[in-house]
């Protein structure tokens, strides 16, 4: 059989994927200047989270993990909303939607 | 299996459900009489209604020890206790976002609606039972108070402040959450009595993805107490935001969250864990230096007072170091009496300084300097003379509430052996005495140049206002003379449950 070759994947597997996507997210969020990709920075980082739960709960065999994926992402969903609500008035005010415009809080 | 639910589970959260009623009047008043902002009188008794309704709610129904939801709340007397705090703090910034010119707009009734929402939040965060309840809490408290931020008057400061709140404190969450699916992957649970069990155990058997994940709860925590790593934003968001939000924010967020963290910390099973033990001992140390180190070299008097608030984050870390690593039974329950009374103290002396700012601030987007308050005890007596009293409390003078405060946490840190870390707060205390009386020497003893016919500084004549600071004051002296009482009906509440 052809699939015998595969590694057999495992829960480290899902973990490792959801770690490193975990760490892109983070990384982008500390290096990217744009507004947008930051927040699309932090969506990653939420839905590796998720990963961590599902991939937990199917490996455990306990429900509860992956009812906890519905709260985070209603919880991205909400948070994006207001994100780019201040995106919005960032760009009103500002004219563009890049934080190195923010120079005025310092000290 | 039992799923239904008792009317328990609805007592307990009989407080929310109030705020949350309440808190669609306002902004329905406003739908129907065809987008018109009713009046922020109006508004506000309404907010004040909301506020005075939970509040008694949770006097009446919290306390003892009931869980609610299959467990995903509890009802003891730290949640009580911690209720009362929030809804006090909310109450008052209620008051002086009446007052304020930068919060005061067309928008005041979403504004009343957003803080409540808030508050709602916070409710969730100290009755949480359950990590997964304790972040949704955290986010619901959270997304209003961003909202709340953006919506002053003023228009650079204010966004800029709201949106790095935003990225980091989103940066937090997730943080926050992927410690709480490694806690859940390794311990099997989210909530806090089964894991309080399983903390022992797995920490002894050294499961580094149990440690990471706790690491990383505590770091989210310790974001949104801006303890020392990440206190950075502190500074910027307080300076930013309107001062009643400021003053909402430092008091209630902080109070909920810190509540939290002593929640995370009830097991004896963290001594098991020596590098857990040492980072959060640092943690507690560096917040106390760098709060009051920075705060010496401000010169604008609200991100003095940021810096203030970071320092008192680590005060109160000294009592969750006692509390996760103390070595004697029942430390926990210990730590959360004195860490209780400190928040009690710290929220009303906050929210006194806050006040005092804001009476200060007469145009938008105003940037107060600790130096404008020069020789205003000669135009303003009593309020100079009780934003004086509110300061004293902070330095943590004798008789007043936050030396009492501060007494209870270093004593509990002695008892427990935390030695150093006592002998450290009390030399920080010290350090934080200069700043806290630059102001005070500003107000009553002008330099050689101001003469006596230099102009009066005039304060604004907001009511409210001033009945927070001059309340604070007051508050100050009366349950620094009636310490001892508070602390036996904490104590009574807290280990009442047990």
């Amino acid at each position: 059989m052809p699939m015998s070759n595969l590694v057999d994947v495992g829960l480290s597997h899902y973990l490792a994927l959801s770690a490193a996507l975990f760490a892109i997210g983070m990384l982008g969020v500390l290096m990217r200047r744009n507004v947008i990709v930051m927040m699309m920075s932090i969506e990653l980082m939420l839905n590796a989270v998720n990963l961590t739960f599902v991939a937990f709960s199917r490996f455990r065999d306990n429900m509860d993990g992956q009812a906890m994926v519905f709260f985070v992402m209603t919880v991205a969903a909400a948070e994006a909303a207001v994100g780019l609500a201040l995106a919005v008035t960032i760009f009103k005010r500002f004219r563009e939607v890049n934080i190195r415009y923010f120079e005025h809080l310092k000290g | 299996m039992n799923h239904a639910l008792g009317i328990s589970s609805y007592l307990i959260v009989a407080p929310m459900l109030a705020l949350l009623a309440a808190s669609l009047v306002p902004v329905m008043l406003k739908v129907f009489s065809g987008n018109r902002e009713p009046h922020p009188f109006v508004t506000t008794t309404y907010g004040f209604i909301a506020v005075a309704t939970a509040l008694g709610l949770a006097i009446t129904f919290l306390g003892g020890s009931k869980f609610g939801f299959h467990n995903a709340l509890v009802s003891d007397g730290l949640s009580l206790w911690a209720s009362v705090i929030v809804l006090v703090s909310g109450g008052f910034s209620i008051f002086m976002m009446h007052d304020h010119v930068e919060t005061q707009t067309k928008l005041f009734s979403e504004k009343v609606f957003l803080l409540l929402g808030s508050l709602i939040g916070m409710l969730i965060v100290v009755l949480s039972n359950d990590l997964i309840v304790t972040f949704l809490g955290i986010e619901t408290m959270s997304l209003c108070l961003y909202v709340l931020i953006a919506m002053s008057r003023e228009t650079i400061l204010s966004k800029e402040a709201a949106f790095k709140y935003f990225i980091l404190g989103s940066f937090a969450s997730a943080i926050f959450l992927y410690g709480i699916a490694l806690i859940y992957g390794t311990a099997g649970t989210t909530q806090f009595p089964g894991l309080m069990e399983q903390v022992g155990p797995l920490l002894e058997s050294r499961n580094h993805l149990f440690l990471i994940g706790i690491v990383f709860v505590v770091l989210g925590f310790a974001f949104k107490v801006s303890v020392f790593p990440f206190h950075f934003w502190t500074p910027d968001v307080y300076q930013g935001a309107p001062t009643p939000v400021t003053a909402f924010m430092a008091t209630a967020v902080k109070a909920a969250t810190f509540v939290a963290i002593l929640r995370l910390f009830q097991s004896t099973g963290y001594q098991h864990s020596l590098p857990l033990k040492e980072v959060i001992s640092w943690l507690a140390a560096l917040t106390m230096l760098v709060g009051n180190a920075a705060a010496i070299m401000q010169a604008n008097f609200k991100r003095m007072l940021a810096y203030s608030s970071v320092a008192h984050s680590g005060y109160l870390m000294v009592g969750v170091v006692a509390a996760g690593f103390g070595d004697s039974q029942g430390v926990a329950s210990a730590a959360g009496i004195v860490v209780l009374f400190y928040l009690l103290a710290y929220s009303i002396m906050t929210l006194g300084s806050f006040a005092f700012v804001a009476l200060l601030e007469k145009s938008v987007g105003q940037a107060l300097q600790v130096d404008d308050v020069r020789g205003l005890a000669r135009s303003h007596p009593v309020l100079a003379g009780c934003m004086a009293i509110v300061l004293f409390s902070l330095a943590g003078v004798p008789p007043l509430l936050g030396f009492f405060g501060k007494f209870g946490l270093f004593s509990l840190a002695i008892e427990q052996n935390f030695y150093w870390l006592a002998i450290w707060g009390v030399l920080n205390s010290v350090i934080s005495v200069y700043y806290y009386l630059r102001p005070i020497v500003l107000m009553y003893m002008q330099g050689e140049d101001s003469s006596a016919n230099a102009p009066l500084i005039e304060m604004n004549k907001h009511i409210m206002t001033r009945f927070t600071l001059f309340g604070s004051a007051v508050l100050i002296i009366i349950m620094g003379m009636f310490s001892s009482p508070i602390l036996a009906a904490l104590k009574a509440a807290i280990l009442g449950r047990s």
